[in-house]
């Protein structure tokens, strides 16, 4: 991928993994917010959330990613993929970075992640992160 | 002076006219000695013409003229009514409608396209009809000799755009001769406190009658005098505008998110106990609660809109596949909100369909079974609480629930046990996708799409559809459908921590029930209220709430049609106005949520949908 522009991105921590997801596609981040449950979906979605007078469908990123919540309070990150607006719930957002070329590695595998949701890893100052794959993630949540 | 601006207008009247001009056909065609038929035939002809002409369409003038000139026949007696006549009078329309779209879509007038058309005009008319002499409005040129008179016109005041619809007819008055002394001036037409009511002098070699006859020709106008007798008088005037659905859609918007403000606010006030802060959110509660009224008044619309479309296409069917059959609407001054009117066209065109295809039997069956040769098809709409149920009846040969039942055993759809199809049930398998006993596929109906998309219409508008049939006496679908789409009025319940909102129209009563004093019906529990058995469906076990929750607790007996259930919950937490809000569905959302709301304290609840419960 060294041929590829520097990527913008938006680096939040899930668990114990540290993910990306590209600034193109992130609308905002907002402190995590009370989610009302959603019956009969799948456990990965949180509920449906008020922002500002409209309904966000959140979904759980540690449920996605398979990691444990240790209680922190985390954010909220509303997305637009696949054309539909919806809410990340997410760990600590840790920073916005530019990713010079080169920093971005092919697919790789990790421990416990499923490869099908990472698009490449990455690595800034001593620190590995994962570039998710969105579309793969939050796909199959919308039957798509 | 330019009339683009009244080219809206032009289509707009044309279409009316033109859809009375297939209800009188249709009428005409029932009883052909009738008159009245014609004679309002003739009359919209006339107005399309007249409206048609002074907007430059000639061939939609030409069509009409030549139509006319065959009507004006039939009404002179030169011409017998037949069914040729009704049929040829048919085609004539539909060359107008095609000829009025072109108008509207913009696209150039195609002279030649209804050649064959008005060479059988001209023949049945008997006479040749020589080309259209538009400027002759009101038949044969008279000899009176060229004379100035004073005319006043007074437009109908409940006319839309009643600037427009002067001009017109002042451009028609043009049209007879010269015209002058225009009071108060044609530039004075477009404002706001123009009444309706102009003058002018007209010289002209045309008697008074014809002068009148041309200028009403312009439609919508309530009164011309001619000569001496033009004086002042008052018209009541109730004045109207046209308004852009759009504006009435946002406003209905904003109206709704006031909604939810002012339920917010009221939230607010009773928290905080302060006394001019309650005051100030009750009068701005008053205050919404009556916008909110006004609003969803001006988007109301009377069923008929929707009912009128289906003689003509009826017929039609009716013709093509060798049956008689007669369409009669009733309630069709009951109003429905613009949003869902425009939605029930679609469904109630499938089930009319259905029952002309599968229903209404062939005359020569319907002589052997004892019954008239033509077939009834009625279409009725009346008020139930706060919905709107319309049905659909045909006197036909009822469903073949035994052909139905052989079917769905076969495809697994009705277990083996089941050895009566209950109405219900009857619905079940005719609404699934794909599902037809029709033994042939008429192009009409019979692909089993119709009742599939009947339902899921409904249901996308918050409402239901339900059949009843008996075999041999005919079928009764109806479709209950909510007033509005916007603003619901829906009841708040609680289970565990959660809340559900329920939309009351579908509310019968709230009634207590009791665990310790349940019985059951065909296996299912249910509860007994006033010596009925209702079934009972638990909210927790629906949404998947664990825990034992009071023995006594609410039931909240829902009514959809002849179906009922009580739905146990936690706790009733009162009502509230709520505005359904879009979202991302996930996959897998049960049947029974019907949607999400904003509640009054700003969080999001789901809203259930009463038919996928009961």
């Amino acid at each position: 991928m060294a041929d590829s522009p520097a990527l913008h991105a938006v680096i939040f921590r899930v668990g114990t993994l540290l993910c990306a997801a590209p600034a193109g596609i992130v609308r905002e981040i907002l402190p995590a917010l009370p989610a009302t449950r959603i019956p009969g979906v799948a456990d990965s979605v949180s509920g449906l959330v008020n922002v500002r007078g409209s309904l966000l469908t959140v979904l759980d990123a540690f449920r996605l990613l398979g990691q444990q919540r240790n209680g922190e309070e985390g954010a909220l990150l509303v997305l637009v993929v696949q054309g539909r607006t919806l809410g990340l719930a997410v760990g600590e957002v840790r920073d916005f970075v530019e990713l010079a070329p080169g920093s971005v590695a092919d697919q790789a595998r990790l421990p416990g992640v499923d490869p099908a949701v990472v698009s490449a890893v990455a690595r800034r100052d001593d620190e590995h992160f994962i570039l998710l794959n969105l579309d793969a993630l939050v796909g199959p949540v919308f039957g798509s | 002076m330019d009339l683009s601006k009244y080219a809206a207008l032009f289509l707009a009247e044309s279409r009316e006219h033109l859809a009375a001009c297939n209800q009188s056909l249709l009428e005409w065609e029932r009883d052909l000695a009738a008159t009245e038929p014609v004679g309002n035939l003739f009359r919209a002809i006339h107005t399309i013409k007249g409206m048609a002409a002074t907007m430059g369409h000639d061939t939609v003038a030409a069509l009409a003229h030549r139509t006319e000139s065959l009507l004006d026949a039939v009404r002179g007696g030169r011409v017998a009514p037949s069914p040729d006549v009704v049929q040829l009078l048919f085609s004539a329309v539909d060359a107008l409608t095609t000829a009025v779209g072109r108008v509207g879509r913009g696209e150039a007038e195609d002279d030649n396209e209804h050649g064959a058309l008005l060479a059988d005009l001209d023949a049945a008319a008997g006479a040749a009809a020589g080309p259209a002499d538009l400027a002759d409005q009101a038949g044969p040129a008279d000899t009176a000799p060229l004379r100035s008179r004073l005319v006043e016109v007074v437009i109908r005041p409940m006319a839309p755009l009643r600037g427009g619809r002067a001009l017109l007819a002042l451009r028609r008055a043009e049209a007879l001769g010269r015209v002058q002394d225009v009071r108060p001036g044609a530039h004075m037409f477009e404002r706001d406190d123009f009444d309706g009511r102009f003058t002018f002098r007209l010289t002209g070699d045309l008697d008074d009658g014809m002068v009148e006859a041309a200028i009403r020709a312009a439609g919508d106008v309530e009164q011309v005098l001619v000569g001496d007798a033009v004086q002042g008088g008052s018209v009541a005037a109730r004045r109207q505008i046209r308004v852009d659905l759009g504006r009435l859609d946002a406003l209905m918007k904003q109206v709704g998110e006031l909604v939810v403000a002012r339920n917010r606010l009221a939230d607010i006030a009773g928290r905080s106990g302060e006394a001019a802060l309650g005051e100030t959110s009750e009068r701005i509660a008053r205050l919404v609660s009556a916008m909110q009224g006004e609003v969803l008044a001006a988007r109301m619309n009377p069923v008929a809109e929707v009912f009128d479309r289906f003689p003509r296409v009826a017929r039609d069917l009716a013709r093509d596949l060798g049956k008689q059959v007669r369409i009669d609407a009733e309630g069709g001054s009951i109003e429905l909100d613009r949003a869902v009117l425009d939605e029930i066209g679609e469904p109630l065109l499938h089930l009319i369909r259905n029952a002309l295809d599968h229903g209404i039997e062939s005359p020569a069956d319907r002589i052997a079974a004892g019954k008239p040769a033509e077939g009834r098809v009625q279409l009725s709409a009346t008020r139930e609480r706060n919905t709107v149920a319309i049905r659909v009846s045909d006197d036909g040969r009822g469903i073949d629930r035994a052909a139905i039942l052989v079917r769905g055993r076969r495809d697994g759809s009705i277990g083996p046990d089941v050895t009566v199809l209950s109405d219900d049930l009857l619905l079940r398998i005719l609404a699934r996708a794909g599902f037809s006993t029709a033994t042939r596929v008429s192009g009409v109906s019979g692909r089993g799409v119709g009742i599939d998309i009947a339902v899921t219409r409904a249901r996308a508008l918050g409402g239901t559809l339900s059949v009843t049939s008996e075999q041999g006496k005919g079928t009764t679908w109806t479709l209950r459908v909510p007033l509005t789409l916007a603003i619901v009025r829906a009841l708040l319940a609680g289970v565990g921590d959660e809340r559900y909102a329920v939309p009351i129209a579908f509310v019968a009563e709230t009634v207590e029930f009791d665990a310790r004093q349940v019985s059951a019906v065909r296996d299912r529990e249910a509860m007994v209220v006033r010596n009925h058995a209702i079934p009972t469906v638990h909210l927790r076990r629906e949404v998947g709430i664990e825990g034992n929750p009071p023995a006594r607790r609410p039931g909240i007996i829902l009514e959809v049609g002849e179906r009922r259930a009580a739905l146990v919950v936690d706790r009733l937490l009162g009502q509230q106005d709520i505005v359904v809000e879009p979202f991302e569905a996930p996959d897998g959302l049960p049947p029974f949520l019907g949607g999400a709301t904003i509640l009054a304290d700003g969080a999001p609840a789901l809203i259930l949908d009463a038919a996928a419960l009961v």
